[in-house]
């Protein structure tokens, strides 16, 4: 259990059923919390179904230091329905509060209320929701918001930031909207005055009032599509797919706004072809994608890599194989990412391990695969592209694209588009330009572009060593070491919205006197190899969480620097537990070292 | 029909075409057709078309997918990309997207075309994506050494339908007039001239134009679409028919087993960069929508 933090750490659990309001209160108390100056994470999870009765649930982690992941333990759980809640009672911590409605106005079979369930070591509040929103408004469907006002009262949080909140959140309803909703946050404000408080967790003051206005809210999408607007892109094409369509969604919105081209195609194949297309023309163009998506994507990425043209495609990973588990998150499309396609088809695929990751590596994306002239594939998964963060972007653009340079001939030299330079980056033309024309093609071919077998050794090298300097990329974290230096006894290895929970664990082991490191990989083509293997020689352990069965990455970090790692997998489609890195990180420090090479856990515990 | 041809002298005939200029549009590479092939007509009529129409070399694309017709690009000195099987369409449509300035010219084979890229195909016409399509329909897979493909006539014997193809063609005409292609032509590589100024108007044209061009596979297809057969089938379309009008254009098209050649339909309706640059007048004067 995660010890209560000086200052605020807090996080709220919101629970109920589709329909009840459920993410809509998750999302006025994120919003209410970034604008009162705190970082927040918040995640929500809820059915694939539209419509129907199944279970939503918003988490909201506000901390006045930046944080990295959701908590274990939520400090707050507010059941807007028992029968979805009563399964999440026990992720309450020990003197944590329990809000349920304490005035059921059905029999109930037996255990089927929420009192029955909460432990003696929690805090129940019970309180008439239903009433209070009735009194309030004269109807029921407040409720959410009621039981909203209540925890803010608990905590003392300003109702005006609420209202202002509130108020922007209906503001293309009908005025009325806004009125009742903000009569029933202030009833249950009203309503929690009069209770006890809870005194060992609390909403304190920000530690930075000021950086509250700019502050953005962002999903891990949303960051990405800021990154792409602000650097410029010209044209987008993509094809719905959970959990992507929300980049394609803010395209479809944006981009016009800017001038930019945006269009819906038929497919995936064609998204990518058109980006590739668009990308060949000398447009910063880019489509975004999922698992099945991307795995019809990967000829054209083939293409891409062969003709050499720069493109962009952001894939938010979710359950697979096949059509798999739209609704929950997975990171199990690293070997796609990394090596679909036929043929040796290097690219650069970038991670970010944060919703601010997402908005950088977007936005540096386009210069990172015109700089290689090769596809960039922008790796995320359903818990980052979902999941919500405060960013604070900076006030100048620093993604802005820059003049492009035509390549300059001598007098009677032939232009060769695959020229066999030193960096292996050959000068590029685009149509339009006079003197330059040439035939790009996904045949083999000599410097020239003609189709010839000539050249394959010199071509694949050219293609493969041209990229190695990516690892370097100026301005971009393409790895980082955190914990303690030098010698530890566990090395973490974390990419992707997993390094969050690696990162807490970190901390968590650090207070426990463990010598612990851990490193983030955010280039997972090509691998900044020396580093990770500069890392490992200080790790007695190298332990290597990810959320796929098979511990795709740890079989890419093993193949590449030829050593031994532990792997913890895990596929439940949620994210990775804090306390379950922990535990076996516990168990490689009683083990004795080397570590086994084949050391397997899965989630069901099971050692192969 | 044969079309009435004067006799010339070799030099006088060189000298005129070096002064025409379409030379120049041929790049240095000899096409890798069969001798014999009718893909050499349709290098022929390209470079005459790009010429005729003033289009700088720098400002033509020439997108094409994979198979015998899909090497064109190799052989003319354009900017050019040889794509993946099937996929000339949504490539071509993202180079026109990207860049208006530039003509767009996709070229493929039947196979091309109807089998693996039959999906995409609808789209570009619908969204009147202002790029020139022409399909080399010979019937056959030439690159691959003679099979099938999804226009070859039943009862043709192939390397994969060695005891006769039983499968009903497609009837490609008919299915770009029902997908409201804005420009529908057809053509046929033994008659060069007619097929040069089919090409030109194609080009030409202000959103999706489809040219169908008729070609003998003269490797792997000794019976059924040959120089002979063609020569004795093609006929023009006849001179009133009206090209506005769909239903008439339809019924032209399916008059006979071989189609006449000519212009079956042309529509004028905003290309897909007109909309989108609707579109975004629209998104500038509408209010921001919040994330």
């Amino acid at each position: 259990m995660e010890q209560p933090r000086v200052g605020t750490d807090i996080q709220f659990a919101i629970c109920g059923s589709a329909g009840d309001g459920t993410i809509a209160a998750g999302d006025i108390m994120k919003r209410a919390a970034a604008l009162m100056g705190f970082k927040v994470i918040a995640f929500d999870i809820y059915p694939p179904e539209i419509r129907g009765f199944g279970k939503c649930i918003s988490r909201i982690r506000i901390s006045d230091a930046q944080t990295y992941s959701l908590k274990r333990h939520s400090d707050v759980l507010i059941s807007l329905n028992d029968a979805h809640a009563i399964p999440h009672v026990g992720e309450v911590r020990d003197f944590g509060a329990v809000l349920f409605e304490d005035n059921s106005i059905a029999e109930l079979p037996e255990g089927g209320h929420i009192s029955a369930h909460i432990r003696a070591a929690q805090v129940p509040y019970g309180f008439g929701i239903r009433e209070i929103s009735e009194k309030a408004t004269g109807l029921a469907r407040s409720r959410n918001i009621a039981a909203l006002g209540y925890a803010a009262g608990l905590f003392n949080m300003p109702p005006g930031i609420f209202h202002q909140i509130i108020a922007e959140k209906f503001a293309k309803k009908p005025r009325a909207v806004t009125e009742d909703n903000t009569r029933a946050f202030d009833a249950g404000v009203e309503a929690a005055a009069r209770v006890f408080k809870l005194d060992d967790v609390s909403v304190g003051r920000p530690l930075s009032a000021a950086s509250g206005a700019d502050a953005v809210m962002m999903t891990g999408n949303g960051a990405i599509a800021r990154g792409f607007l602000e650097a410029g892109i010209q044209a987008y094409f993509g094809y719905p797919i959970t959990p992507a369509s929300s980049i394609m969604e803010r395209m479809a919105a944006a981009l016009p706004r800017e001038g930019g081209r945006f269009l819906q195609t038929e497919d995936e194949i064609s998204a990518i072809a058109a980006t590739l297309g668009a990308g060949y023309a000398g447009a910063r163009a880019a489509t975004a994608t999922s698992g099945p998506g991307l795995a019809l994507m990967t000829e054209m990425m083939g293409l891409g890599v062969m003709a050499e043209v720069p493109f962009v495609v952001a894939v938010s990973q979710r359950g697979g194989p096949s059509t798999g588990l739209p609704t929950k998150t997975e990171q199990s499309d690293l070997n796609l990412a990394v090596y679909g396609g036929s043929g040796d088809a290097q690219r650069i695929v970038l991670a970010p391990t944060n919703v601010e990751g997402c908005y950088r590596c977007a936005g540096m994306a386009f210069e990172i695969a015109e700089t290689y002239q090769t596809p960039v594939v922008l790796l995320v998964d359903l818990y980052l592209s979902n999941r919500f963060e405060t960013v604070i972007p900076p006030r100048k653009n620093i993604f802005a694209p820059k003049p492009r340079k035509t390549p300059k001939m001598g007098k009677g030299e032939e232009y060769q588009r695959f020229r066999l330079t030193e960096s292996g980056v050959s000068p590029r033309s685009i149509p339009g330009e006079a003197g330059l024309t040439h035939t790009v093609t996904g045949l083999e071919h000599d410097e020239i572009g003609h189709p010839s077998d000539r050249l394959h050794n010199e071509m694949n090298a050219k293609r493969h060593h041209k990229l190695l300097p990516a690892t370097h990329f100026p301005g971009l974290t393409t790895q980082k070491r955190f914990g303690d230096s030098g010698k530890v006894d566990v090395g973490l290895l974390g990419w992707g919205s997993t390094f969050g929970e690696i990162l807490e664990t970190l901390y968590t082991a650090q207070g426990q006197d463990i010598r612990v490191a851990v490193m983030k990989v955010v280039m997972l083509s090509p691998l900044p190899v020396d580093e990770i293997a500069a890392f490992m020689d200080d790790c007695t352990h190298v332990l290597v969480p990810e959320l796929n069965f098979e511990g795709q990455f740890a079989n890419m970090i093993s193949g590449a620097t030829g050593r031994p790692v532990t792997r913890l997998t895990q596929t439940t489609g949620a994210p990775m537990l804090v306390d379950d890195i922990l535990a076996e990180l516990h168990r490689l420090i009683d083990s004795p070292a080397p570590p086994p090479t084949s050391s397997h856990r899965t989630a069901e515990g099971v050692r192969a | 029909m044969n079309e009435h041809v004067n006799p010339v002298y070799l030099e006088d005939k060189l000298d005129e075409i070096r002064a025409d200029g379409h030379l120049s549009y041929r790049s240095k590479s000899l096409p890798t057709w069969c001798p014999g092939c009718g893909y050499f007509s349709m290098q022929e009529g390209l470079t005459i078309a790009l010429n005729r129409l003033g289009i700088a070399k720098e400002n033509a694309v020439v997108v094409s997918g994979i198979g015998c017709a899909s090497r064109f690009p190799f052989f003319v000195d354009t900017y050019g990309f040889h794509t993946l099987h099937g996929r000339t369409m949504p490539v071509a449509t993202g180079i026109k997207i990207a860049n208006d300035a530039l003509s767009v010219v996709a070229i493929g084979g039947d196979g091309d075309a109807f089998a693996i890229g039959g999906g995409h195909i609808p789209h570009a016409a619908r969204r009147n994506v202002d790029i020139t399509y022409m399909v080399f329909d010979n019937g056959i897979y030439g690159l691959t050494k003679g099979q099938t493909s999804p226009t070859t006539a039943q009862g043709f014997k192939s390397k994969t339908t060695p005891y006769e193809n039983l499968d009903m063609p497609l009837h490609p005409l008919m299915m770009l007039l029902s997908y409201r292609a804005s420009w529908i032509g057809q053509a046929y590589a033994g008659r060069p001239h007619h097929l040069a100024e089919m090409m030109t108007q194609a080009i030409a044209h202000k959103g999706f134009s489809y040219l169908h061009i008729l070609s003998p596979c003269v490797t792997f297809d000794k019976t059924d679409r040959t120089y002979g057969k063609l020569n004795m089938q093609v006929h023009d379309l006849s001179e009133d028919h009206d090209t506005s009008d769909l239903i008439a254009a339809m019924q032209q098209a399916s008059a006979a087993e071989i189609p006449a050649l000519g212009v079956y339909y042309v529509e004028d309706r905003p290309t897909l960069s007109e909309e989108m640059d609707e579109i975004s007048r629209r998104a500038r004067n509408a209010p921001p929508i919040a994330e």
